[in-house]
């Protein structure tokens, strides 16, 4: 029977059993991140929708306010996710950030590959799209493990 | 009853004005990059909805393309807009 790699012990904290290819997997993919996070790259856009629809004037308002905030939180997450890639215990917020950086990459990627909720690409994927699309199927994984275990 | 204002003939800062005590809702819309399990987790840790109660909305934004999560004025809006956007949920916000 399958057992997750991921789960919840009596004392709050977490076992963190995912292998050694994994986690230089997740250190590749959240480094890349925070390149296009500094970057402020185009290709994130997903990660900052406009709130007020067509309402351009309070859209630049949110984003003067907010956008840098989201920025520094997601670099945050990351931080804590590079600061815990080897550990095979994790507490709750470690966990978290986890999952929220893990989530922003299969957003980043998904956006990139035109996915719809099959996890098909829109078009024949090629050799870079095909090793993009096991990145991201292979996240999308780990996040669900990892909800799993926070959810239980 | 009475009939809502003819906000049309306003000038517009005034209905700034008028507005700002008229709720806000916000809305969360679906997309096809985000797990079902992560939305749900993501309503009740931000919301404190129940098991049930996150599993019915997310439901609503899979299957009718969107849901309102919460409401209220706008800084308390604009807040949860925030924190489903830290996130990564597709979030928006509106006055009813």
């Amino acid at each position: 029977m399958f057992r997750s790699p991921i789960k919840r012990r009596s004392d709050g904290s977490y076992r963190f059993g995912i292998s050694p290819e994994e986690r230089r997997l997740v250190a590749d993919v959240v480094g890349q991140l925070r390149q296009l996070l500094l970057a402020d790259d185009p290709s994130l856009a997903r990660l900052f929708p406009p709130p007020y629809g067509d309402d351009a004037e309070r859209n630049a308002g949110y984003a003067a306010l907010a956008g840098s905030e989201l920025i520094e939180r997601r670099l945050a997450s990351i931080d804590l996710v590079l600061d815990t890639i080897e550990a095979d215990s994790l507490s709750q917020d470690e966990l978290e950030a986890w999952m929220r950086s893990i989530n922003d990459v299969r957003l980043a990627l998904g956006t990139i590959l035109d996915v719809d909720e099959s996890e098909r690409p829109a078009t024949d994927p090629d050799e870079a799209t095909s090793a993009n699309l096991a990145v991201y199927q292979y996240l999308g994984v780990l996040l669900e493990m990892t909800v799993r275990a926070l959810t239980h | 009853m009475s009939a809502p204002a003819p906000v049309e003939t306003l000038d517009p800062e005034v209905t700034d004005e008028v507005d700002l005590d008229e709720p806000w809702v916000v809305i969360v819309w679906n997309d096809p990059i985000n797990l079902m399990s992560y939305v749900a987790f993501v309503f009740r840790k931000l919301f404190g909805y129940s098991e049930d109660e996150a599993e019915r909305l997310m439901l609503q934004v899979h299957h009718e393309g969107k849901a309102v999560v919460s409401s209220g004025p706008r800084h308390e809006a604009e807040r949860d807009v925030f924190r489903l956007h830290e996130h990564g949920l597709w979030a928006t916000m509106q006055q009813d």
